[in-house]
Parts: C-alpha cells; sequence; structure tokens
C-alpha cells in the first residue's frame, strides 16, 4: 500500500511541474485543479486506510466545493484577460 | 520505502517546494493560481495528520475566499485609467471587432495599442473612459477620477475628418510613475505624440 501511496504522490509533482513551466494563465488554472482533485483523492486513499471518517469527510467537502471555487476563480479570470 | 513514514514524509517535503513555487512568482495574477496549489497541498498535509478542522478551514476559507478576494482587489488596482474622447472610444470599440489593418491607419488606435503593449511589461491594464468634450475630460483629471487623459491637440474637431492622418494627440499623466514608465520605452511610439507632466499641489478638503 506504501507504493501505492508514493506512486500517487508521484503523480501529484507532474501537474506541479506544469504549474510552474507554463506561463499561460489557463495552464496554471488546469494544473491548480488537478493537484486540488488529485489532493482529495489523496486523502480519501488515506482515510481508507486508516479508517478514519473524519478526514474522509473533509477529502468529500474538498473534492465537491474545491472545484466549484476554482469556477468561480475562473470566472474573474476571464474578465480580466479579455479586456486586455 | 517500506518505512510506513516514508510517505508521510515525501507529502510534507511537498509544502515547502510549492511554497519556493509561490515565493519565485513575479506576475500577481499567476502568484494567486499558484497560492492556490499551495492551499491544496496545505489541506492534504493537515488532513493527514489528523486536523480534519484545520484541513477544512484551510480549503474554505485559506484557499477559496482569500484568493478569490486577491484576485478581485488585484484587478482593480492593477489598473491604468484613461480619459479619451467620445469619438476616439467609439474608434476603440469597432477597431476590437475589425482587423488590425485599421489599427495602422488610425493613429488613436495605435497609441493605444503602444500603450497596452508597455504596461503589458508592468502587469497593468488599460481602462478607456470616455469623455464628451475637452472640458469635462481635464475636469475629470483635475478630479482624480482618470490617471491620464488622451485628446487630440487641435479644438476644432470638425476638421478631424480632413486632417485625420495629421492629428496630433497630446497625453498628460497625472501619476508621475505612469509618467516614467510611459516616456521611458517612448521609442515605438510615433513621433507626433507628446507628454506633459502636471504635478497637482491642490490642497484637499
Amino acid at each position: 500500500m506504501n507504493i501505492i501511496l508514493v506512486i500517487m504522490i508521484l503523480t501529484l509533482l507532474i501537474p506541479i511541474y506544469q504549474g510552474w513551466k507554463d506561463e499561460d494563465i489557463w495552464q496554471k488554472m488546469l494544473a491548480v485543479a488537478s493537484i486540488s482533485s488529485k489532493t482529495a483523492i489523496l486523502i480519501l486513499f488515506i482515510s481508507v486506510l486508516r479508517d478514519d471518517w473524519m478526514i474522509a469527510i473533509v477529502g468529500v467537502i474538498i473534492l465537491t466545493v474545491g472545484n466549484a471555487g476554482f469556477m468561480l476563480l475562473a470566472q474573474v479570470i476571464k474578465r480580466v484577460t479579455t479586456e486586455n | 520505502m517500506n518505512n510506513p513514514d516514508f510517505s508521510l514524509y515525501l507529502i510534507t517535503a511537498l509544502l515547502p517546494l510549492s511554497a519556493f513555487l509561490l515565493v519565485i512568482q513575479v506576475n500577481p495574477f499567476h502568484a494567486l493560481v499558484i497560492r492556490g496549489i499551495l492551499g491544496a497541498i496545505a489541506t492534504l498535509v493537515y488532513a493527514i495528520l489528523g486536523a480534519g478542522d484545520v484541513a477544512l478551514t484551510e480549503a474554505l476559507m485559506g484557499t477559496l475566499l482569500a484568493i478569490t478576494l486577491y484576485v478581485i482587489a488585484v484587478r482593480s488596482s492593477l489598473v491604468m485609467k484613461l480619459g479619451v474622447l467620445e469619438t476616439d472610444f467609439q474608434k476603440e470599440t469597432q477597431a476590437s471587432i475589425s482587423t488590425e489593418e485599421k489599427e495602422k491607419k488610425d493613429l488613436f488606435l495605435l497609441i493605444i495599442s503602444n500603450f497596452k503593449k508597455i504596461i503589458r511589461k508592468y502587469y497593468l491594464r488599460l481602462e478607456l473612459l470616455s469623455y464628451k468634450d475637452i472640458n469635462n475630460l481635464e475636469k475629470a483629471l483635475q478630479e482624480k477620477e482618470v490617471h491620464g487623459i488622451c485628446f487630440p491637440i487641435n479644438n476644432n474637431i470638425k476638421n478631424n475628418e480632413n486632417l485625420d492622418n495629421k492629428n496630433l494627440y497630446e497625453t498628460i499623466f497625472r501619476i508621475e510613475r505612469l509618467y516614467e514608465i510611459i516616456s521611458q520605452e517612448n521609442s515605438n511610439v510615433e513621433t507626433n505624440l507628446s507628454y506633459v507632466n502636471i504635478k497637482q499641489n491642490k490642497e484637499e478638503n
């Protein structure tokens, strides 16, 4: 199980690298959305491993509310970029 | 890798890594987006260390609310407000629909696109505000509604159609720093464009 966890962490590094390298703000937003989903899945996986329901609820809430919040952020950024 | 704490160390090491990425960002908008990455990873670390309530607060307040409010704050502060005449303003709104060839013919559109190019390096945004005539334009500058005004020098607007290509534009900045930025990179701007810097010592009542 530890191996699976390490593989998941290494996959988390891919969007971090992408968010650092890419200059386009939309690519960065994509990287953020990807990372937020991946961390939520990671929290769910660990909560199942430890049989801890409190952590699982945190993961579920981040998974649902987090991406809705990035929609809001994308709307604000869209207004800025289209005006220029 | 057999150590059960190994993956915990690995996850915790992601936090300073993403914090470093946040610190080296130059563009304020990019920094805010990277702040989202930092928030997501901080939530992960807090959750696996057993602090579910802290993780939830970090995700909802620290990441979502703070970033959205900061984006709105940066959007409204990093802006250069330029007052223009109504006729020029209409040209600009029409030009955004049509092709860029029109931009080369019209001096005003050329000036505006040049301004945009220069201030983009400083992550500023150009906002045009339209006014009816030059008197209203100067009044807006006096009352600090705009950072600068741009208008044709010959006051008789009716002659504009005949002298369309020979029209001279004058730009006045209220902010000294904006004037410095624009005048330093003046080499690309058309020659028949002049800048005047007015310092206002008007006492605020």
